[in-house]
């Protein structure tokens, strides 16, 4: 558990991280969105012990990291943006290092490393120079990397960047899994990663926080209201207007037109939107026009992140 | 500590640096115990004293990338982020700088064993040099590890690394020119002869007792001077200090 307090980081006269405060649980995966620049990585920094705050607190597991930094920091595990990777050292040599570094008994070694080794799948290039191996392994000997010590936390910076979409599955899944033992941040600015894996997401914007919320939770109250989009065989206007009659439906608008297909937008009011559906469904029948398409237009991520970071961006 | 030790000394081996400086010493060494030898007259203490000049060029080599390879991989957030403290972080780099020396120095025991086999002699004066050697490998490695520190780029780490043994190697000459230099400044301000001059001397006396190779000439003879090694530690713990605090600083920067 990380409980973080007002967590300020001064650089000149420009706050990276201006009072930001959260608190992520046992077990959890927590996403950490934000456009570039808006502070993620310093936040990151700060909660691992590499940076100071300027002001506010980081405590984790109840230890803070400025006054006990040796307990607090054998909870984390952490990947940053760049892995610290040794090039020049063997995969094996390296995790060994890492070893050394975390303090981890000689006796426990060999079998952590080995189920390590094994939950991220590098056991094939154990011997071979991290200098050699492709960006998608150097990634996952970063996580490996970040897992040795057994860290209830693992907090992961923007781990599937320049990665290859299987790649990119593959990272994601190991997450997932690791997520049933592990409290996870992952910080990303691909939306639709965050939105697969996280539990809840933090948004924050210029230093600050835009939003706290579980995903649902989030899009729900962005919406406010549902959206349907309806393919039909039918002349736009006429087959627009005709809809409007439907109680429960708000606006119609035609999105695209031609001879023959048109798509039209509906914005419906109240939460029965299968009567609603129905309702269509009959009078289109009546009128003999053939739906082709009709699927409910549920805020993306994208929209939701655009919505909350929109308008506060520095021109 | 010993995880850094141990890594730092080993890369030395995985890369040119560990070949290229023990290569170095060993041709450097080599040379000067052959020219001896061949004379027909070999000296243990003018061979290691010889080497130490050459310093210059092996020090900054091996020192070079102790930190400023780490900045630019970023691999010192691992110093970081991990319950290993800065303070062993310093302390290992040095060692594994120095046991690269200790490894060089075996040229020389060689040297000594030939030496005495050959019914050469190896007296006090031989151990004095040799002290005085590793404790100046020291200094000079602190130096160049604080050098190594304040950049990110090798080469640039290299150069002051560089700058740092050749001021002090020429810190004799410098007191010279400081001798004038404030002689005629003093002078010019309208300070009588008399007080110009001890002034002078003064300056010239402070910076020619920073010399720690004058304080350490009477090693060679067997006469050992405790103060003086004092000194060259004291100047190492010093740069090692400035290093600790120079990695801190990035923790807490606010620019």
């Amino acid at each position: 558990m990380i409980e973080i307090n007002n967590l300020v980081k001064r650089y000149g006269d420009k706050k990276a991280v201006n009072g930001i405060s959260f608190t992520v649980n046992d077990d959890e995966v927590l996403g950490f969105l934000g456009p570039n620049g808006a502070g993620k990585t310093t936040t990151m920094n700060i909660i691992t012990g590499y940076l100071s705050s300027t002001s506010g607190t980081v405590k984790v597991n109840g230890h803070d990291i400025l006054e006990e930094p040796e307990l607090a920091k054998k909870e984390i595990g952490y990947l940053p943006e760049n892995p610290p990777l040794y090039t020049d050292m063997t995969v094996n040599e390296y995790l060994d290092f890492i070893c050394d570094l975390k303090g981890v008994a000689k006796s426990k070694r060999k079998q952590m490393l080995e189920r390590i080794i094994s939950l991220v799948k590098i056991s094939d290039v154990t011997d071979r120079l991290i200098g050699n191996l492709s960006k998608g392994y150097k990634q996952r000997v970063g996580i490996a990397q970040a897992m040795v010590g057994d860290p209830s936390i693992l907090i992961l910076d923007e781990p599937t960047v320049g990665l290859d979409p299987s790649q990119i599955i593959e990272i994601r899944k190991l997450i997932k899994s690791l997520s049933k033992s592990h409290s996870i941040i992952i910080s990303s600015h691909i939306l639709s990663e965050i939105q697969e894996i996280a539990d809840r997401v933090v948004i924050i914007n210029h230093g600050k926080i835009a939003a706290v919320d579980s995903l649902t939770d989030l899009s729900k109250r962005l919406s406010g209201q549902t959206k349907l989009m309806l393919t039909v065989g039918a002349p736009a206007k006429e087959c627009a207007a005709k809809i409007q009659t439907i109680h429960g439906i708000s606006a119609a608008v035609p999105k695209i037109v031609n001879n023959k297909v048109s798509q039209i937008e509906l914005t419906l009011v109240g939460e029965n939107s299968t009567e609603i559906r129905s309702a269509i469904f009959f009078m289109m029948a009546r009128e003999n026009w053939p739906i082709l398409e009709m699927r409910s237009l549920d805020p993306t991520l994208e929209e939701v992140f655009l919505n909350i970071t929109a308008g506060k961006r520095r021109a | 500590m010993y995880a850094i030790f141990k890594r730092e000394f080993l890369s030395y081996f995985r890369s040119p640096v560990g070949y290229v400086s023990i290569a170095i010493f060993s041709f450097l060494s080599g040379f000067i115990f052959y020219s001896q030898f061949s004379a027909g007259s070999v000296n243990i203490g003018s061979e290691v004293i010889s080497l130490r000049s050459f310093f210059i060029i092996i020090v900054p080599i091996i020192t070079m990338g102790l930190l400023a390879e780490d900045k630019k991989r970023g691999t010192d957030i691992l110093y970081y982020t991990t319950p290993v403290s800065l303070f062993n972080v310093v302390v290992g780099k040095v060692l594994a700088s120095f046991a690269l020396f200790a490894v060089m120095f075996i040229n020389v025991i060689i040297h000594i064993i030939v030496t005495v086999a050959c019914g050469g002699s190896f007296g006090v004066g031989g151990v004095g040099t040799i002290i005085v050697f590793f404790f100046m490998a020291f200094m000079f490695i602190s130096m160049g590890l604080f050098a190594s520190a304040i950049t990110d780029n090798q080469i640039v780490s290299a150069i002051v690394a560089f700058l740092f043994i050749l001021i002090t190697q020429l810190l004799s000459v410098i007191s010279e020119y400081a001798y004038t230099a404030s002689y005629s400044i003093v002078k010019v301000l309208g300070v009588k002869a008399d007080a110009a001059t001890s002034f002078a001397n003064a300056i010239r006396k402070g910076i020619a007792w920073l010399d720690p190779f004058v304080k350490t000439q009477d090693f060679r003879l067997g006469i050992f001077s405790v103060s003086s090694l004092i000194f060259l530690v004291s100047v190492g713990v010093l740069f090692m200090y400035l290093t600790f605090r120079v990695l801190e600083k990035k923790r807490w920067s606010q620019a």
